[in-house]
């Protein structure tokens, strides 16, 4: 971090975003990057880490929010198979460009991240999975970890110690479902990225069948400033149990869409009026997707809603990824449900029954219902396609694949009556 | 163990069991389509969602393990929905071509349709179409049935280890694609149409021909190698329409060969009626005449008498009864690869279930292409190499497993002595020793480093040594099994219950024939020699083609026409122009029998077919016989016979009575006093002379099969083969080429595989260059 004192931090994994030539290790070590991790490797051990990750009460940016202490402690020791870390890059949610920014901007920042949680873990070997389309960030990346392995930031005996850690940047070839963190690892692995089910569960048999723990950038961003200023510092930011700060990528109708770090707990409306410049029609928003375009919609009722695991959970949504899009009244809902049905049939991985043919037979239906020819048994169609996907397969797509639909169904089914043959003009 | 409730019912289940299996054992019916009791766990299909107690969605339960307590519920108005949505999601894309798919009838989509469906569907877009693959000529496709289970592309991972089915594309684009040149790989291919679900992948020759409910079934032991698996021959009538493996089988799959040679069944090589040769052929005559006619040829000559050891053990026994009572002092064979006629220290068959093969701690190979051998074996040590444990292969040729070997090593014939003295060396050193092995060292001064891969085999605490066709076919074969014995002794894999000692048969039934006729066997070579010297007045061939199968075609071509011949069989082969008087007796999809395979399992056919004409069970046609050669008839029907039988071999007393238990295995015989030593070779020519079974190939039945000569082509190899570096140190390169062997040159097309040992001359097909076959050794000069 810039500044050694807590006090002053106003953001943990944007705080050194900003900064000219970032980028490079030089610059980046002047501001602050890998000034806190020989002390890591040199006096904290593999407990205290995971103990004070755990009482930081960080829990994972990529979607799921599950606690990431909690993640490592599950990890077998000794079982004589190496562990793997794997930094899931693949940013594919639609509507999320958090982890992009961080780097393109600071990657050492996730290099150390990733060098304090391999150490944590034992790891020999750490893999940074980065969305195939990241040309730009991957080649970043490449030459930030470059630049470390010639500072002994990594490769061997790290900084005089030990410990040792290889890592490579691997880019994935454009599939949705490789941000899944099993299907990154088949990706990984050479194989097509198709989920796995579980259990087994990859913190046990992951990547080549061994001990395996795959944290998102944001995530593994988040360590350096955790074990810097403890983990209770941490916990403090934010609400009970969703401690710190999050990064918000803001899209849609609001004035000043982009990447926001608030800590968590503010509500959607602050974040929308006061840092995005607020809504360019209205002053209320017709639908917000608050995680990514996975998660079910929120309406205007829910637009007070902190912005936690929880709250958001108990709105009946998800805080996902943080990728938040706003719809204002001038937004085509059926448009957009159609488009985003387009991209979960284009995006699944055809393993599961009711994904493989349910996502494209929800396509087929919203591209009649658009086009004004659906009739009343469409609804119906789609309801009970789109219900019955959720929670019936392998992973998470086709909950997310059945979002938009239901959530159009659910709060809008006059807009879908209007629209349909029987009704139009 | 787990103990967990299945709709309300209190069951216990070994802990890690899948919920799905644990309600198959307790009869709870939860629909699939994915899983398979033999293969991985892909949890695609969604089929088998069930509910448990306490979890906000419905759970795959056949990837769900069992959980104490778990309260389980496998039928609800919930799952209802749930299966008549997936099957609603399955149907969207599938055709509705039931009334002419092959499948129909015995098809999981159609039946749970029925049974889980909703009354009709809703879908009104536009459906997949999926283009089809040419797989060869056991599997037909018609992929716009698919169901995407994977269950095939698991299979060729798994079973087959070909994996040639694949996954391309994804989300409703995807589908199952054959990677194949000019036929799927596998000796397996044909378990592919069993394996699925739907109507995707269908048997190829019985396609568009027969519906499931017109068929009979008849439980059936497969003959076409030592395996008898447990086959149901479907049949249409009388008709065979295809044979698939027995659902309460032993094995769960079945090889192609055994699946596919049913179009022998009708061949037109079958003999259907007697037949006496006259001026203008062979013509067909009445029963009494063509006893009378085989009563003229034989009557008071010296007669040899070969015959296949596939018979059920009824026939073969009739065959010894036969000698006793006409042909005293003939000579009898069955055995068309064996040279070395002295005692084996033990006996052709099994001493362990394949089971037990299968969880031993090491598998040696010895000499055997295992995969053309014993297809079903092979894929037990290939499911075993999957779990990581070793096997172990010594052999001159590195023959295509379709799995990873753990130990490999390429030796020649002529090294055999020096790979078993080196193992037993180690053995020695290590203070194991049995009575016997000095002298048989003594005679052995070369050490053959491969005998290292065989003695830390047999280290281990549990190990199957597989004896192959390259030991059994060895001029100095009893030496070498004499040497195998010692060691299997001294390192206590002899021991009852802990026998390790397995010597792949001939045929089936091995444990019968070492005691019935272990008195008076010679070598099938030696006989047919005999009678083309004129020490024999007339051969009689019961079921047996020496002139197609085996190492002794030349022999066998130079005897026919000598000497009289009396072909007694099911089919004819190529020694049937040389017939005087042909009787046809019943194939064995054709009688009441009993059938004991390598392992030493009994199994009975019980329903046969009916024959296609005169044939009789062989062994009324061989009590006919004594009855006109004026001999009192030994046993007059099927209850005698066996109890002659139990007087030969006391092991089957009572197997008629009872209802025979696969654990119930006849052992094999031993010879404790055989100690035959290695004698010195002075190799007379540079190259030893190795020939393969192939299982397209060898056997009249297959020969007869269009099916199996169809893929024989396909998976031919070149004539013969040698290692390149046998071609460099002779000077020659690959073409055309003189081999030179004691019985004098031949010219023969040479390709070059570096998987054969150096200095070994391979012959690929017995049946093209089959006279080279009865050759130990050889030399290659150059073409013209």
């Amino acid at each position: 971090m810039i500044s050694s004192d807590p006090k002053q931090v106003k953001a943990i994994c944007f705080d050194r975003i900003h900064l000219e030539g970032q980028t490079g290790l030089e610059v980046a070590r002047k501001n602050g990057a890998y000034k806190f991790l020989p002390t890591v490797l040199k006096d904290f051990d593999s407990d205290h880490i995971v103990d004070e990750v755990k009482k930081s009460g960080l829990r994972g940016r990529g979607g799921a929010g599950f606690p990431t202490g909690l993640k490592w402690s599950f990890v077998p020791r000794n079982t004589g198979k190496p562990t793997y870390l794997l930094c899931n890059a693949d940013e594919g949610e639609p509507g999320t460009f958090k982890d992009r920014d961080i780097m393109r901007f600071d990657p050492h920042l996730l290099i150390e991240g990733m060098i304090m949680a391999g150490f944590a873990l034992g790891v020999k070997d750490a893999y940074i999975y980065i969305r195939g389309e990241f040309l730009h960030e991957a080649n970043v990346m490449d030459a930030a970890i470059d630049e470390a392995y010639a500072a002994n930031l990594l490769g061997e005996n790290i900084l005089g110690t030990d410990f040792s850690m290889n890592l490579t940047v691997h880019r994935g070839a454009g599939a949705y479902i490789c941000g899944e963190e099993t299907a990154l690892i088949e990706s990984l692995e050479g194989r097509p990225g198709r989920p796995r089910f579980k259990p087994p569960f990859p913190a046990v048999e992951g990547f080549y069948r061994c001990p395996t723990v795959v944290n998102n950038v944001e995530t593994l961003a988040t360590v350096p400033a955790i074990l810097e200023f403890g983990g209770d510092w941490h916990a403090e930011i934010g609400v009970p149990n969703n401690t710190g700060m999050k990064i918000f990528s803001v899209s849609g109708h609001v004035n000043k869409p982009g990447n926001y770090e608030v800590p968590m707990g503010t509500s959607l409306k602050v974040l929308i009026e006061e840092y995005c410049g607020g809504l360019q029609h209205g002053t209320v928003p017709k639908v917000i997707i608050p995680g990514g375009s996975s998660t079910p919609w929120l309406t205007a009722e829910h637009y007070d809603t902190p912005l936690t695991y929880d709250a958001m959970m108990k709105a009946g949504s998800m805080l996902g990824s943080g990728a938040i899009i706003v719809m204002d009244e001038t937004a085509d809902l059926i448009a957009l449900t159609r488009r985003l049905a387009h991209f979960y049939a284009h995006e699944s991985c055809g393993q599961c029954t009711p994904c493989r043919e349910g996502t494209g037979w929800l396509e087929r239906t919203m591209n009649r219902v658009e086009a004004g020819q659906g009739c009343k048994k469409d609804v119906e169609v789609l309801n009970d396609a789109a219900e019955h996907m959720a929670g019936r397969t392998i992973c998470a797509l086709a909950d997310g694949a059945s979002a938009p639909i239901l959530s159009l169904l659910k709060h809008f089914p006059e807009i879908v009556e209007e629209r349909l043959m029987e009704n139009a003009e | 163990m787990t103990t967990l409730f299945i709709n309300d019912e209190e069951v216990t289940v070994s802990a890690g069991t899948s919920i799905l299996e644990a309600c198959r054992e307790h009869g709870a019916d939860v629909p699939y389509f994915c899983y398979h009791p033999e293969l991985s766990v892909a949890a695609n299909c969604r089929m088998c969602l069930v509910e448990v107690e306490g979890w906000n969605k419905p759970a795959a339960s056949c990837c769900t393990p069992v959980g104490e307590g778990m309260k389980v519920t496998t039928h609800s108005e919930s799952l209802a929905k749930d299966r008549e949505m997936m099957m609603e999601y399955l149907l969207i894309n599938h055709p509705l071509d039931c009334p002419v798919c092959d499948q129909g009838g015995s098809c999981k989509l159609q039946d749970y349709t029925v049974e889980h469906g909703a009354k009709h569907g809703r879908y009104s877009e536009v459906k997949r179409a999926v283009v089809d693959h040419d797989l060869g000529p056991f599997v037909s496709t018609c992929m716009t049935r698919c169901i995407h289970c994977t269950r095939c592309v698991r299979f060729a991972d798994e079973v087959a280890g070909t994996g040639d089915m694949g996954v391309l594309n994804r989300a409703d684009h995807m589908r199952i694609e054959g990677i194949v040149e000019d036929a799927l790989e596998s000796e397996l291919s044909g378990n592919l149409a069993d394996v699925c679900p739907v109507g995707a992948l269908l048997d190829k020759p019985s396609h568009d021909v027969a519906r499931p409910w017109e068929m009979t079934r008849h439980k059936s032991t497969c003959t076409q190698c030592p395996q008898g698996c447990d086959i149901v021959i479907e049949s249409r009538g009388d008709k065979v329409i295809r044979i698939k493996p027995d659902k309460d089988g032993v094995e769960p799959w079945i090889c192609d060969r055994g699946r596919y040679v049913h179009d022998a069944f009708r061949a037109d090589q079958r003999i259907v009626a007697p037949a006496v040769r006259e001026k203008s052929g062979l013509v067909n005559v009445s029963w009494d005449e063509a006893i009378q006619a085989s009563v003229d040829v034989l009557k008071d000559k010296r007669v040899g008498i070969i015959f296949s050891p596939d018979w059920s053990v009824e026939g073969l026994a009739s065959i010894r009864l036969l000698h006793d009572s006409v042909f005293k002092d003939a000579k009898v064979a069955f055995d068309l690869h064996r040279r070395d006629m002295r005692e084996f220290a033990f006996e052709e068959g099994f001493s362990m279930s394949s089971a037990q093969i299968v969880a031993a701690d090491q598998v040696v190979i010895l000499g055997s292409d295992l995969r053309q051998r014993l297809p079903i074996l092979m894929q037990g040590l290939r499911k075993r190499g999957n779990e990581g444990k070793p096997v172990t292969r010594i052999g001159a040729m590195n023959y295509r497993t379709n799995s990873d070997l753990s130990a490999d090593a390429l030796i020649r014939p002529r090294e055999w002595v020096a790979v078993i003295a080196r193992a037993m060396q180690q053995l020695k050193d290590l203070g194991k020793t049995a009575a016997g092995m000095d002298a048989w060292l003594e005679k052995v001064e070369e050490r053959h480093e491969a005998g290292k891969l065989l003695a830390d085999a047999l280290l281990a605490d549990s190990c199957a040594l597989l004896v192959g066709e390259e030991i059994r076919s060895h001029s100095d074969a009893s030496a070498l099994i004499h040497g195998l014995d010692l060691m299997m002794r001294a390192s206590g894999h002899a021991e009852a219950g802990a026998d390790g000692r397995n010597l792949i048969p001939e045929g089936m039934n091995a444990q019968l024939l070492s005691a019935v006729f272990g008195d008076i066997r010679v070598s099938a070579g030696d006989l047919l020699d005999a009678a083309s010297d004129g020490e024999l007045d007339a051969l009689v061939l019961i079921g047996s083609d020496p002139m197609g199968d085996g190492l002794f075609s030349m022999q066998a071509k130079r005897a026919m026409g000598k000497v009289p011949l009396v072909q007694i069989g099911a089919i004819a082969g190529q020694t049937s122009e040389f017939a005087n008087v042909m009787l046809p007796a019943a194939a064995y999809s054709e009688v009441e029998g009993t059938f004991i395979n390598m392992e030493g399992r009994i199994r009975m056919a019980e329903h046969p077919l009916r024959s296609l004409g005169e044939e009789r069970p062989l062994w009324k046609v061989m009590m006919r016989l004594v009855q006109a050669f004026g001999e009192e008839i030994p046993v007059v029907n099927l209850t005698e016979l066996r109890a002659r039988i139990e007087s030969f071999l006391p092991e089957v007393s009572g197997v008629w009575d009872d209802d025979v238990t696969d654990d119930e295995c006849l052992l094999v015989a031993r010879n404790r006093d055989a100690n035959s030593m290695p004698n010195a070779i002075e190799p007379a020519m540079s190259l030893d002379v190795v020939s393969r079974y192939s299982m397209y190939r060898e056997g009249m039945w297959v020969r007869a099969s269009s099916y199996l000569v169809e893929a024989g082509d396909i998976h031919a190899l070149d004539d013969l083969l040698v290692h390149p570096n046998t071609l460099k140190d002779a000077g020659l390169s690959a073409g055309e080429c003189k081999v030179r062997t004691t019985s004098g040159d031949y010219d023969y097309h040479i390709g070059v595989r570096e998987d054969v040992a150096e200095g070994v001359l391979f012959i690929s097909k017995r049946g093209v260059a089959g006279d080279l076959s009865c050759e130990v050794m050889a030399s290659l000069e150059g073409g013209q």
